[in-house]
């Protein structure tokens, strides 16, 4: 079997994420919150559009590799925790590619982008694509001169070294090994938003 | 109109299929892990931009609790409001809050449990100085919808801190 990413994001999606009695949402070995997009979007537009330009570039790394750190650890979480065992492991005839593609399946079932690996080089490079993403609703209106969807490039870099960069480490020593640039952005008046990872 | 004095938060949540996104209440809301917070916050103190994380926070839950009681105009008494305010805290994963007092000119409130300090400790241990201005820019917009009052009526302040090792967070809450 294949992965087949319609039943993958029509199961993984109707899962309810509820707190236990302390408030506290546990999923995926990782605390979890369900905030508006809005407060994400909100304090990541504001602090790079009020940068000066000198700090912009160090600002957006932040951004990125906040993503990066979170997207490793809690990708790792997703592909060994017991919904992914039950949803997607038995569509997996690949690993890690089947792997990498029912994870992106997943992210889209979770709300962060739907999106999709387009071209996968093994180790070496992957190109994805996401055809809506809520970092693109920072624009309502015309194009933005800049590249904001810090959170699924980072994403999607940390998703290639859980594929590509050897066992997970929970001090995450991995991270870094490969870096993802982001191409094309809905934001900017793209028909999509791209992210090309290749090796650091 | 009849007052509703016990009540339980709304969780209404809508998964579309077309667009793959979530709503909770009809707020999109999306899932983030606590490496995610732990380094937000990070980059808030790293940066100098700790106000600007609590004015975000500030903005978009005021807007979330003030659109709540809009359409639940049966919750009027203000008992209910804060219990509705502190359950919606938990529903989304942020931990248990207790409003010792509130006022038009100062108030009080507790943190048994939260995401951000457990996410941060998890993640680098105890910190040296509170780091919940997620928290602090949650419990202000609390302040103003609750109390009707205008946008930055109120200042909070973490002066105990679960993540310095504190039982609980208290936050002091004093009108600008």
């Amino acid at each position: 079997m294949a992965i087949d990413r319609k039943q993958i994001i029509e199961r993984m999606s109707r899962i309810q994420m509820l707190p236990d009695a302390h408030g506290i949402i546990e999923a995926c070995n990782v605390l979890v919150t369900q905030l508006p997009a809005r407060f994400w979007n909100m304090f990541a537009e504001r602090l790079t559009a009020k940068s000066p330009e000198e700090l912009l570039e160090a600002k957006e790394y932040l951004l990125y590799n906040a993503a990066h750190e979170c997207g490793y650890h809690t990708g790792h979480g997703i592909i060994t925790s017991d919904e992914w065992k039950a949803v997607v492991a038995p569509m997996i005839e690949r690993v890690p590619e089947d792997v990498l593609h029912g994870a992106y399946a997943v992210l889209t079932a979770w709300g962060w982008a739907n999106s999709e690996i387009v071209e996968l080089i093994p180790a070496e490079k992957m190109v994805v694509r996401a055809y809506d993403y809520y970092e693109a609703d920072i624009v309502k209106y015309g194009k933005s001169p800049k590249l904001s969807a810090y959170m699924l490039a980072g994403v999607s870099a940390a998703f290639m070294e859980l594929a590509y960069a050897g066992d997970y480490d929970p001090a995450g020593k991995c991270i870094g090994r490969f870096a993802c640039k982001q191409v094309k952005g809905i934001e900017c008046g793209d028909a999509y938003g791209e992210f090309v990872v290749t090796k650091a | 109109m009849p007052t509703v004095r016990k009540s339980e938060v709304e969780y209404d949540h809508y998964f579309d299929q077309k667009s793959n996104r979530h709503y909770l209440n009809g707020v999109l809301t999306v899932l983030h892990c606590h490496h995610y917070t732990s380094l937000y916050t990070q980059l808030a103190m790293d940066a100098g931009e700790t106000d600007l994380l609590k004015e975000c926070a500030r903005e978009v839950f005021r807007d979330v609790l003030a659109d709540y009681f809009r359409r639940h105009p049966a919750i009027a008494e203000l008992q209910s409001k804060v219990e509705i305010a502190c359950q919606y805290y938990a529903m989304i994963g942020l931990g248990s809050m207790r409003v010792v007092f509130m006022g038009d000119e100062s108030g009080e409130v507790r943190l048994d449990s939260s995401h951000t300090d457990s996410g941060w400790m998890k993640k680098w241990g105890k910190s040296d100085k509170p780091i919940n201005y997620l928290t602090a820019g949650y419990i202000e917009a609390m302040f103003e919808a609750l109390l009707d009052a205008p946008a930055k009526s109120f200042h909070a302040l973490e002066v105990e801190s679960i993540a310095m090792g504190a039982p609980s967070s208290r936050f002091k809450v004093v009108r600008r």
